[in-house]
């Protein structure tokens, strides 16, 4: 495989960069800021194998989230297991969850797919509010020793992973797939793709690596009510994120990411608090109407013009 | 027990009647252009607050804001769709369904942060002095703001009724919903009649929103759940019947009404569960044709 | 009256006609004959306004078709009943052919369209509560017919109106038709039923993938050596 050192050495200097930060800083404030950047990062991108590469827009990804949140909180603090089964174990319940719902969801067609998943998603979260109403505390014991540093690891390691996870998935059969899939599922079936195993086989991915991503911040609060890590934000959020960055993509949710954190920053100085969800709506819907694959082409289309060279998309 | 359960029956008919206003708004849109306009208690949010506004500012009656509220909504529907969902028509049948699906998300992510800057995340509540009154019939009670809020949307929905079926532009909606190409060649301008039925659709929600606001709060967030809700009538009904719609509306607000007494805390999530149940096994509701 | 110039449509990214011209004069019933597929269907499409052409025009009377809506093209007196009939199944025959007295100046007059309607269909004054999907196949083609007569075509255009009827009922279609041309319409009549399209039609075109491939008077048609082979079989 030839190496391409133009493109692998910033990342390599990106990673490096990385993993000094909490090296250098202890500030909380800091360190808590590429936490969540690398989260929503791992976060948007279990999003965009199935609704950026597969193209079933799934807005009840804040199930699979919770699952693998409130299992993994639960077979690390309540059952004292060693937090990495209680992730792995996370990860678990999420995918089984989805292959429990994956046969029925997936006959639902469209829109049809888009509510259900939304309604599903909302049917836990109620159900979980009402069932555990009471927020889950870490004990006095760890918040005494709590570091910020294992979890930034842990999430930096993740975020790497799920960029790998979405590079590895883009380049293989199943990507091809998919991508037939999410062009024109009819055709892709006429063709002799078999639909339904594409789409399952990306749901199953996409859920595994929500349920992951549930159990580090599982691993980071330290309080939270259960019925909260089914709140539609965490789907939402993956959602914009992906769709602004460049649903698709692989680099499209990174950058979503990072500007998604920074704005939101950045308007809570001046602003109540929200309102760059209201910033990422508006980008939305520019992205739907003019440009389907988000920043990513807004800088491609840039980058050309500067360059001179010709405006070819090259995703 | 007659008494129990004629209230509980009462309670329900009163939310079912602002179950059936919101979701018939949906109904049309989802009917006439395959829209599903997940921000449509975006519309209701806003019809809330602005009359909400209108109550405490200049003292005007809630059901005096009726036909401001209408007109406000109507024009902010018919503006959203000319900005918004015009755009779409480039877009094949399927990509046009799926985009202004997204689309509508993109106005749900907008308009609660918009209200909590101008409202405040406080809950509002519409309480002319009239609020809390009721009066009795045989032992059961019967608010009068409800009773008035039942009263409006009955009139309302007849009204939409005789407009759909007796009018000319009416027929010419339902004739679109049908089948646009062939209105297209009857000389039926489809893209105004989408946008008018836009603009009606969210006037009605508006209007629903006000009835909210009076019988329960505003909330800058309330816009999703009422949301699903007409997306749970919807699915009870089926396409095509604005009656239907509206009886389905009522249905709900008495099934929940019941079910609020054995199961609670639940109920919320027992229509969702309805809701799923039902898109999977008969998408055409209860009433719809197939 | 009708002129289509060199018109050139594509489907999204595919042509589908090629320098496409014809005519259609006062009075005249012409036919568009050709295979399936052939591009028939497009070409009144187009005429119709739910095509755009990427080239050429479309004049009628002298007013340019090809950039009005389809709506507005109705109201020119321009009205195609297309392939699949289109009629509204939900709603009534009476409202159906309400409907297709929509525009201004054809509402006006629809108390006495209705009866040169009903008069041509008496079924479908027998029907006119009924649901429109509940009629049979030839009863809906013959609302299809009544509904664009509705609105007082100047033009009337008619894709494939025999298709999927028995030929009894196509018989008393074509005549229908006949009837049409001598209340003063001129007619555009795609038919793949070639010998009786040329059986009512004064002149025809043939359309083979997307091109005019050829026409002429209905009578020499006929005779002609090559549409007799390829679209009249061995007769």
């Amino acid at each position: 495989m030839a190496v391409d050192w133009k493109k692998i050495l910033p990342i390599v200097g990106i990673l490096i960069f990385l993993i000094f930060v909490p090296l250098v800083t202890s500030r909380t404030d800091v360190l808590t800021w590429f936490f969540l950047t690398l989260l929503y990062i791992a976060l948007s991108q279990s999003w965009n194998i199935i609704g950026g590469f597969a193209g079933q827009v799934n807005l009840g990804h804040a199930a699979f989230f919770g699952a693998g949140a409130l299992t993994a909180r639960y077979i690390w603090l309540h059952f004292g297991l060693p937090f990495p089964l209680a992730l792995l174990g996370g990860a678990v319940a999420a995918t089984l969850f989805a292959m429990l719902i994956g046969l029925p969801a997936f006959r639902l067609k469209g829109i049809y797919f888009v509510i259900g998943t939304l309604v599903l998603a909302e049917i836990l979260r109620l159900v979980f509010y009402t069932i555990l109403p009471e927020a889950d505390v870490m004990p006095m014991k760890l918040l005494g020793t709590y570091s910020l540093n294992p979890r930034y690891y842990l999430s930096l390691l993740f975020a790497v992973l799920s960029v790998a996870a979405v590079y590895w998935v883009s380049r293989s059969r199943l990507g091809m797939g998919l991508l037939a899939v999410r062009e024109d599922e009819e055709a892709a079936e006429a063709s002799g793709v078999n639909t339904q195993k594409h789409k399952l086989v990306a749901f199953l991915i996409s859920t595994f690596m929500a349920g992951l991503t549930g159990g580090i911040y599982a691993y980071y609060g330290a309080a939270f009510r259960p019925g909260g890590l089914f709140e539609p934000v965490w789907t939402f959020d993956a959602v914009i994120i992906v769709f602004v960055g460049g649903v698709g993509t692989i680099i499209g949710p990174i950058i979503g990411s990072v500007f998604f954190v920074l704005l939101k920053q950045f308007l809570s100085l001046y602003l109540p608090g929200g309102m760059h969800v209201a910033v990422f709506g508006v980008l939305f819907i520019i992205v739907v109407l003019f440009l389907p694959e988000g920043l990513v082409e807004l800088i491609t289309k840039v980058r050309h013009r500067l360059l001179g060279e010709s405006s070819q998309i090259v995703s | 027990m007659f008494g129990l359960v004629a209230q509980t029956l009462v309670n329900g008919i009163n939310v079912g009647a602002m179950y059936g206003l919101i979701a018939v708004g949906l109904s049309l849109t989802f009917g006439v252009m395959k829209i599903l306009n997940v921000a449509h208690g975006e519309f209701l949010m806003v019809g809330g607050y602005i009359a909400f506004w209108l109550f405490t500012l200049i003292g005007l009656d809630p059901f005096l804001c009726l036909p401001f509220v209408g007109v406000i909504l109507f024009v902010l529907g018919a503006l959203s769709y000319k900005l918004l969902f015009s755009g779409l028509a480039k877009f094949h049948e399927e990509a046009k369904v799926k985009n202004s699906l997204l689309v509508a998300f993109g106005l749900f992510l907008i308009f609660p942060q918009i209200a909590r800057v101008l409202w405040t995340s406080d809950e509002r509540a519409i309480t002319p002095a009239y609020s809390g009154e009721s009066f009795a019939i045989l032992g059961i009670r019967v608010g009068y703001v409800p009773l008035a809020g039942l009263l409006v949307a009955v009139v309302i929905i007849f009204g939409l009724h005789l407009f759909l079926t007796k009018t000319y532009f009416g027929k010419s909606v339902r004739g679109t919903t049908e089948n646009w190409k062939a209105a297209k060649l009857m000389g039926i301008n489809v893209e105004r009649t989408y946008l008018i039925t836009f603009a009606v659709g969210a006037a009605l929600a508006g209007i629903a929103g006000i009835l909210v606001g009076m019988m329960q709060t505003v909330t800058p967030d309330m816009g999703m759940p009422w949301t699903l809700k007409a997306l749970i009538v919807l699915v009870l009904a089926g396409i095509g019947s604005v009656g239907g719609a509206f009886f389905a509306g009522l249905i709900l607000g008495i099934v929940e009404a019941v079910s609020a007494i054995f199961i609670g805390p639940y109920t919320m999530a027992l229509g969702l569960v309805i809701f799923l149940l039902i898109l999977m096994f008969r998408p055409q509701g209860l009433f719809g044709k197939e | 009256m009708l002129e289509v110039n060199n018109i050139d449509v594509y489907h999204g990214d595919i042509q589908a006609l090629w320098n496409i011209s014809l005519r259609v004069d006062e009075e005249e019933l012409v036919s568009l004959i050709g295979a399936n597929g052939a591009g028939k269907s497009t070409i009144v499409e187009t005429i119709s306004g739910l095509n755009t052409p990427a080239s050429g025009k479309v004049v009628f009377n002298g007013v340019r078709l090809d950039k009005e809506p389809a709506h507005k093209v109705v109201a020119m007196g321009v009205c195609l009943i297309p392939e699949e009939r289109g009629i509204f199944p939900g709603m009534s025959v009476m409202e159906n052919l309400e409907l297709g007295a929509f525009t201004p100046q054809s509402r006006r007059v629809r108390q006495e369209t209705f009866e040169f309607v009903y008069k041509l269909f008496p079924v479908l004054q027998a029907r006119k509560k009924q649901a429109a999907g509940t009629l049979s196949g030839g009863e809906q083609q013959m609302l299809a017919i009544g509904r664009a007569l509705m609105g007082k075509p100047k033009l009337l255009m008619c894709d494939e109106p025999s298709l999927g009827l028995a030929p009894i009922v196509v018989k008393s279609i074509f005549e229908v038709i006949r009837q049409i041309k001598t209340s003063g319409v001129s007619l555009l009549l795609v038919e793949q039923n070639v010998r009786a399209a040329l059986g009512l039609a004064k002149r025809a075109y043939i359309i083979e993938n997307g091109r005019v491939a050829g026409h002429g008077d209905a009578g020499s048609l006929l005779d002609d050596e090559r549409v007799k082979g390829a679209y009249l079989g061995t007769n």
